[in-house]
């Protein structure tokens, strides 16, 4: 809904043509109190419609647009008409700049007091947290050489796709090298694990998407660092076993509640759901050593000695025992079964396989030496079991051509791979996430 | 002088009680200070944008022999929503010139240059939907 409010204020501005956004009631706060002051129209005329739409017959439709706006009560075509006619308030044509505040640069309490005050604030994610004096964050700062007031990014609650010319849909929020450390702190992590926080921080990607969907964002990490900081890629790879896998997530977190304005329930949250993985995020360190082919950041165009973080965003991973396809067999047919999942799969994030050692190693000698063989496999129709697409970029959709009824997405369908856990049995998971970008941590050392 | 048991014993354990007591109420009273002590903390907040505060179009005088652009932004069911607007206005405001567009550039949020071109040319108002 703010993609619409975005393209009206844009129309009502920039071009001088009068508007009416439709937008469901279910948003009528979010879009009063937040999306049009934001982008400096609060006078913006939305006409605000009966939910749902999405799902609704022609004939329902037709009665509801005769029916009453929830918010106003008066006949929304008859207010769509007013709405375009009605002249202007004063407080309509109101021009102007409006500075805002984040509030005090620091509190003073006591320790009770300051976690109930970061709590109630919406500054944590509801559980305690490391409170972080200077001292603290000081030594927090020693985890780089970076300039603590030098600005590492911008963050809003909902990221554009890369490459596209999108309008702004939430107002973009910075922050410094001080900024990340601070949350840092809260998180619990080391100064030793500051880099890959900075690293994710300078892309300006929220860990909490504002999206409905309840998507969840994810982290695949390789290269020396992960020793360094002693990253868990061995048994529960993506569980809570290791103080940096745990606390690397939990500070991405609270950066993007704190320096992205993003999780506010109502404004910069509105998952329908939710997501238990946005509790941490999907936190992987891939297990290079065990695995058989080139890690996922050589593969990418790094080199094995590159510290690299790639951030991910989609629907999640999970057992691949969630699928009927995975039923324990005398002799497993990893691959197979890999590409009968991936063809039943929703494509919009494409395919994440998450293998352990020893199924990608399986795979490797049923003859795919290297991850693009397998990923050609799976690409391939799947021979009764559905078909994919090609796992190729798809092209542009044609100007003004979309077919009705179809969501406009472009993200897949792409297939990755990425080796962690432990060997000690054949398991394996799998879900829709994309990779975005990919950033060097030593950079940010 | 040789020590016997029967005495040193109870000594020892009384040096040892006064000891752990003394440490306790030490602790506590430290807990105490640190319930009551206010320290200071650095606030993890980003810096919000300034708002530029921007123009509305004027409105029209009437909405008769005018075009308004009903412009789907492509969200499931907008093409019915819309369609079904713009037959509302043919039965109930015949003077208005509808014209259905559906936004193009592959997502929601994605500009649309020739669109916006088209409707500074030619429409006089823009009807959008749909925010879900």
């Amino acid at each position: 809904m703010a993609a619409v409010v975005g393209h009206c204020v844009n129309i009502e501005s920039i071009l001088g043509v009068p508007t009416v956004p439709l937008i469901i009631s279910e948003f009528y706060e979010q879009v009063k109190t937040h999306h049009t002051v934001q982008k400096g129209m609060p006078g913006l005329r939305v006409t605000y419609l009966i939910p749902p739409v999405w799902g609704k017959t022609a004939e329902q439709i037709r009665r509801d647009i005769v029916g009453n706006s929830p918010p106003t009560g008066k006949m929304i075509m008859r207010e769509i008409v007013e709405n375009l006619t009605k002249p202007l308030t004063t407080e309509e044509q109101k021009t102007g700049t409006i500075e805002q505040s984040a509030g005090p640069a620091s509190y003073t309490d006591t320790l009770d007091n300051l976690q109930r005050i970061f709590l109630e604030n919406r500054m944590t994610d509801y559980m305690p947290i490391i409170l972080p004096t200077e001292g603290k964050v000081a030594q927090m700062l020693k985890g780089t050489s970076h300039d603590p007031d030098e600005v590492v990014g911008k963050m809003a609650a909902h990221t554009a796709m890369p490459g596209e010319n999108n309008v702004e849909v939430f107002e973009h929020w910075s922050y410094t090298v001080k900024t990340v450390a601070i949350n840092a702190v809260m998180a619990g992590a080391k100064p030793e694990y500051l880099p890959v926080i900075l690293a994710v921080a300078s892309t300006g990607k929220e860990a909490i998407s504002v999206s409905d969907n309840s998507f969840t964002e994810g982290l695949i990490i390789n290269g020396p660092i992960r020793d360094e900081i002693g990253l868990n890629y061995g048994i529960g790879a993506l569980g809570p076993f290791s103080q940096a896998n745990s606390t690397i997530g939990r500070a991405w977190n609270l950066l993007s509640i704190n320096a992205g304005n993003c999780g506010r329930v109502g404004t910069t949250y509105m998952g329908v759901i939710g997501n238990p993985m946005n509790w941490n995020n999907v936190i992987m360190a891939e297990n290079e050593e065990a695995s058989p082919w080139q890690p996922f950041h050589v593969r990418k165009g790094f080199k094995p000695n590159d510290s690299v973080v790639t951030l991910c965003e989609g629907w999640g991973i999970l057992s691949a025992k969630n699928s009927r396809y995975s039923v324990w067999e005398r002799e497993m047919d990893f691959s197979g079964t890999l590409k009968k999942i991936v063809a039943d799969q929703d494509m919009l994030f494409g395919a994440m396989a998450v293998l352990s050692p020893p199924v990608a190693d399986y795979i490797k000698e049923e003859g795919f030496d290297t991850v693009e063989k397998l990923v050609q496999f799976i690409s391939e129709s799947a021979g009764g079991q559905g078909n994919i697409p090609q796992a190729k970029k798809m092209p542009p959709l044609p100007k003004g051509k979309l077919p009705q009824g179809k969501m406009p997405f472009r993200w897949g369908p792409q297939i990755n791979i990425v080796v962690t856990g432990g060997a000690n049995n054949n398991y394996w998971s799998y879900g829709g996430m994309a990779p975005r970008q990919s950033v060097l941590i030593d950079d940010w050392r | 002088m040789k020590w016997r048991n029967s005495t040193v014993i109870p000594a020892v354990l009384s040096i040892s009680l006064f000891f752990c007591y003394s440490g306790l109420d030490h602790q506590a009273q430290a807990q105490g200070n640190a319930d009551k002590e206010k320290i200071t903390v650095l606030s993890p907040k980003g810096q919000p944008p300034p708002i530029q505060m921007k123009p509305m179009a004027p409105r029209l005088d009437t909405l008769d022999g005018k075009t308004v652009y009903l412009v789907n932004d492509g969200y499931l069911g907008t093409d019915i929503l819309l369609g079904e607007m713009q037959a509302w206005f043919k039965a109930n405001m015949p003077q208005v010139n509808t014209v259905y567009k559906v936004k193009g550039g592959g997502g929601f949020t994605a500009e649309d240059p020739d669109l916006w071109a088209e409707i500074k040319a030619k429409a006089d108002a823009v009807i959008m939907g749909m925010g879900h």
